[in-house]
């Protein structure tokens, strides 16, 4: 089940965590949302442009999360209510902007959701975007459960034009994609018309122009919203403590852990001993709401994600009213009672809590464990790599023969997206890629290694770049390096979309995200007007596309622009269709022998391909080869066939 | 080749294998690759690629063609040489002289296509006429010196061939391509290290039968001090000359100690000392100066007259009863002619040999090149 237009007020419906937030935010009338695409927060924009109407409601997927912000600020500037979606560390990409918006503050509510990755499940880091809402001087919430999730956004609205500042609503991954019944409020009938009044004095709110600036008055101002939330939040029904009415121990938590910590206490059997104090409104925390509690109690465990961000400010508002309420002991990330790096679970919660109170944690049954044992058996190994038919394995498997036939130890610096797999898994991407940063950094690192000639270093550079990141960050860098004259090949994995998250569209894609026409920047174009020399071929295409390499390699010093383009094989236009169906002809097949040791499925290892032990000969797994053809041209004997599948 | 020759010494070691690891661990390497090409076009994880041979993914095989076949891999070189050669024939310094004489292409034009006596081309289109093979590999000039194997079918495409390359071209993966076509009589034209590969492709029982060796008819060997690594060749070069106009080098006896490079309007010379670092590092160990695994090897001659009488014939070592054949058919045809062997040409060209053997073995550092090189055609 998830959201639809024929949902009403009151009815209860199973909605998943970014569902929630969306229908909150619908339910506050919001009527600007952007967002960059970024799992575990992708499903916010998505769900939202199924409502998106004209005049009433405005979605776009921006080219990245500082303009995403920027979009969802000028709505609330001319009056409408809106927010910017991303995940952790789109946070970082906004922050330049956010800095100076905190200071100017906002008019319509206007709220910030970021999903943050505990465990870095879709990630290649676990940042906290939590320590923005601090360093930003903005208010920060945090829901804890689905019902949570859609009221708490709605009033994050409330909350941004009472203090006329942005709010920060944090998610995580198992608040983001889990799912829980919601019922749902009513939808508002009036929308706001735009207008930005700016005829006044910098010091009206109401109708001065938007800056940060006098900054200390400015500064001074900010800080007297932040208290005036302080105050909102002492009545704040998101904070909650249940338990009795002096625990033994006392959890202070927030988000999916309070989950954890109510089934730790639970399996503990331990009810009667510890309280759990659920905070909702977890920047600034509210002081007297925090002396009640922690008066109540000597000893504190903190259960959060990821890093001691509650466990900090509890710490110092502790300190600051010890005289009041005692000496405390703390456990939590600092002390080592839980870990300060990956998720949480009920498991190291029980595990914390049971040392704490020495109370031993159930123990499971060896029959139990067996079992366990034995239906972790049955699923079977798979290793994480790219899907049949995808075109980025055709484009490492060229990129690699290239680098390898250059000779001179040349490299890869990767990017986020999909490909990002060749620098996780080295099998996925022929052992080519060897850096993974933030979204644009493999441009602006080969930018930086293209400089390093004249220090002696003759390793060809390639920089590889998704279409989506090409928009997002990828141009500064490619830029700078056209203007430095690096000595850098500048790969564009052109697969028609944002592939890894879900296909949203980016700007070369004639439609928006709302599904209305939209004119395409195209990339091909943009490189050349930078003055980069441009080839565009097809990753399919293995050997032109080596020869195409190696040639680029010798070439003259500068930026060298190939522009790979295939779709991606689960695009809607590919999904389920097959170019060619395919074939190994066992009389060929060398199998394990000298001659191919079975590169296909040693070294190739497309999924599509299976290795059959009873005939000791490659074989196609029919059911899930897409067709490429691609496996054809590495046979060395010629047994893998395609043949033109009819057109249905 | 140090390796090898110790190990003719003990061969009661037992055999030594080894699949693409080895073969990358004690040649790639080490810099004993010759680029030859011997493991290429075998399978999909070697490749040649300018004028070298590279690792393209990894084989976890334990024992593979690739190793096997590769000159720079252990062989018993004195057993190799009773088994294709006759005993009476066989030297410690030339390997089987059957005889020894000094020939050019009796046709002008040939010899002008060629570096010397024009005498390997005269003989491969000769034996290509003739129907003595029906495919010949070959090495045509390419571009910008680097050279492109291969293989011609057509005795005027062959004609056409003559001419000394400098830098190697990977013969022997162009010969084990032909060895997947439908071609009937194969002949090759290869360095020493080229034919000492093939000679090891023929004495691979299982490889030999499943590939079809019985195919190779003739291989006519090129004498070679050495050859230079493309890269620093060009590097050099280019600061004199446009690699594209290059339309042949030479370098005269020791005493000039120049590379000559040719193009159409001038010639542009550059000092050995110049030059010499950029030999490969494989030819600095290698002990065989007339490819001594062929049917008859050609090379420069050398004549009381002088270089340039001498840049325009060839000597030719005779080692086989099917290289004499050919060579005595050429005679009957007239396509080459004969001149008398000058005494002490040969023992000359022993001393030579032999000097490139015993610099092959000395420490790394001090082999210097010999007086000969570059690929005699």
């Amino acid at each position: 089940m998830s959201m639809d237009r024929g949902q009403r007020e009151g009815d209860e419906v199973l909605l998943m965590g970014n569902e929630a937030i969306a229908r909150g935010a619908l339910e506050a009338g919001v009527q600007v949302a952007a967002g960059y695409p970024g799992t575990p927060s992708s499903e916010i924009i998505e769900t939202l442009s199924r409502f998106a109407e004209t005049g009433k409601l405005y979605v776009e997927w921006s080219t990245n999360e500082k303009v995403a912000m920027e979009t969802a600020a000028a709505a609330s500037f001319a009056g409408l209510r809106s927010l910017c979606v991303m995940k952790q560390n789109g946070v970082n990409v906004a922050s330049d902007f956010l800095l100076h918006l905190a200071g100017s503050g906002t008019r319509a509510g206007m709220i910030l959701i970021t999903c943050d990755d505990p465990g870095a499940l879709s990630s290649v880091n676990e940042g906290e975007s939590r320590h923005f809402a601090r360093l930003m001087e903005i208010p920060l919430l945090e829901p804890a459960d689905f019902q949570e999730a859609k009221e708490m956004t709605r009033w994050a609205f409330t909350l941004s034009e009472e203090i006329r500042n942005i709010v920060m609503v944090r998610s995580v991954t198992r608040m983001s994609h889990a799912s829980g019944n919601v019922i749902l409020g009513a939808l508002p009938p009036a929308v706001r018309k735009a207008e930005f009044l700016c005829d006044g004095a910098v010091s009206d709110p109401e109708r001065g122009p938007v800056i940060s600036a006098p900054v200390i008055e400015k500064h001074r101002l900010q800080q007297e919203k932040i208290r005036k939330a302080a105050a909102i939040f002492e009545k704040s029904p998101f904070n909650a403590y249940s338990g009795p009415e002096r625990p033994e121990l006392l959890i202070i938590t927030s988000s999916a852990c309070r989950l954890y910590s109510l089934e730790a206490v639970s399996l503990l059997d331990a009810e009667d001993r510890v309280g759990i104090l659920k905070l909702g409104t977890t920047w600034p925390l509210p002081p007297a709401l925090l002396k009640r509690v922690l008066s109540t109690t000597e000893k504190i465990l903190i259960v959060e994600e990821v890093l001691p961000f509650l466990e900090e400010q509890v710490k110092i508002l502790a300190a600051e009213q010890v005289r009041e309420i005692g000496v405390k002991t703390f456990y939590g990330k600092n002390d080592g009672a839980l870990p300060m790096a990956g998720e949480l679970n009920p498991d190291l919660a029980m595990a914390a809590v049971g040392r704490i109170l020495g109370i031993d944690p159930p123990v499971l049954s060896s029959a139990y464990r067996k079992k366990l044992r034995a239906f972790a058996g049955l699923a079977p190994r798979r290793e994480q790599t790219f899907c049949p038919g995808c075109p980025h394995r055709a484009s490492y498997w060229s990129i690699r023969e290239a680098l390898q036939r250059d000779g001179r130890g040349g490299f890869v610096c990767g990017d986020i997206g999909c490909y990002a797999m060749a620098s996780l898994f080295p099998a996925a991407g022929f052992y080519t890629a060897k850096t993974l940063h933030a979204m644009g950094s493999g441009t602006g690192l080969a930018s930086g290694f293209g400089k390093l000639g004249s220090f002696g270093m003759d390793q060809p550079i390639i920089a590889v770049c998704g279409d989506s990141t090409f928009y997002h960050a990828a141009i500064p860098a490619l830029i700078n390096a056209v203007h430095q004259n690096a000595n850098i090949i500048f790969i564009a994995l052109d697969n028609n979309g944002t592939a890894m998250t879900g296909f949203q569209s980016h700007p070369g894609i004639d439609i928006n995200a709302m599904g209305d026409a939209s004119p395409v920047v195209d990339i091909a174009a943009l490189c050349g007007a930078i003055g980069a020399k441009v080839v565009v071929g097809d990753p399919f295409a293995l050997q032109e596309t080596r020869e195409t390499l190696n040639r680029l390699m010798e070439g003259q010093q500068g930026v060298k622009v190939l522009i790979l383009k295939q779709s991606c094989a689960l695009s809607p236009e590919k999904k389920g269709t097959k170019r060619y169906l395919m074939q190994v002809d066992d009389a060929l097949c060398r199998g394990d022998a000298c001659g191919c040791n079975r590169l296909c499925t040693r070294i190739f290892r497309c999924p599509g391909l299976l290795w059959n032990r009873e005939k000791k000969k490659a074989q196609i797994d029919e059911v899930i080869c897409a067709g490429c053809g691609v496996c054809a041209g590495i046979c060395p004997a010629e047994a893998i066939r395609c043949e033109e599948a009819a057109k249905s | 080749m140090r390796e090898t020759e110790r190990k003719a010494d003990s061969s009661e070691e037992e055999k030594v294998q080894g699949g693409q690891r080895e073969l990358e661990e004690r040649v790639l390497r080490t810099g004993f690759c010759t680029g030859c090409g011997a493991c290429v076009n075998l399978c999909p994880y070697q490749a040649s690629y300018r004028d070298r041979t590279v690792i393209l993914h990894h084989c976890d095989l334990a024992q593979g063609r690739c190793f096997a076949f590769c000159p720079r891999t252990p062989a018993d070189l004195t057993d190799m040489k009773s088994r294709f050669y006759d005993e009476a024939d066989l030297t410690h310094e030339l390997g089987a002289v059957k005889g020894f004489f000094i020939a050019r292409a009796a046709q002008e034009g040939n010899r002008r296509r060629s570096q010397h006596g024009g005498v390997v081309t005269a003989l491969m289109t000769l034996a290509l006429r003739e129907g003595l093979i029906d495919a010949a590999v070959l090495t045509e000039k390419g571009e910008e010196l680097l050279p492109r194997a291969v293989t011609v079918s057509e005795p005027e495409a062959a004609a056409q061939l003559g001419g000394s390359r400098f830098v190697v071209s990977p013969t022997v993966a162009e010969f084990n391509r032909a060895l997947r076509t439908d071609c009937r009589r194969i002949g090759v034209v290869a360095t020493p290290c080229q034919a000492l590969a093939i000679a090891k492709m023929r004495l691979q029982p299982l490889a030999a039968a499943e590939s079809g060796m019985d195919r190779l008819k003739l291989v006519v060997g090129l004498f070679c001090g050495w050859a230079l690594s493309w890269r620093p060749l060009t590097d050099i070069l280019r600061e004199k000359t446009d690699l594209a106009a290059v339309i042949g080098m030479d370098i005269p006896p020791s005493r000039y100690h120049t590379l000559e490079v040719y193009m159409p309007e001038e010639t542009a010379r550059f000092s050995l000392d110049e030059i010499t670092p950029c030999v490969r590092e494989s030819c600095r160990s290698c002990a065989d100066m007339t490819a001594e695994f062929s049917d008859l090897s050609v090379g420069s001659a050398r004549l009381p007259e002088g270089w340039e009488a001498a840049r325009l014939w060839n000597q030719v070592i005779v080692r086989t009863k099917r290289g004499r054949d050919l060579l005595e058919l050429a005679r009957r045809r007239g396509v080459l002619e004969f001149r008398e062997v000058p005494a002490g040409n040969l023992e000359k060209l022993k001393a030579a040999s032999l000097n490139k053997k015993k610099a092959a073995n000395r420490p790394q550092g001090q082999s210097g090149a010999g007086d000969r090189m570059g690929q005699a055609g």
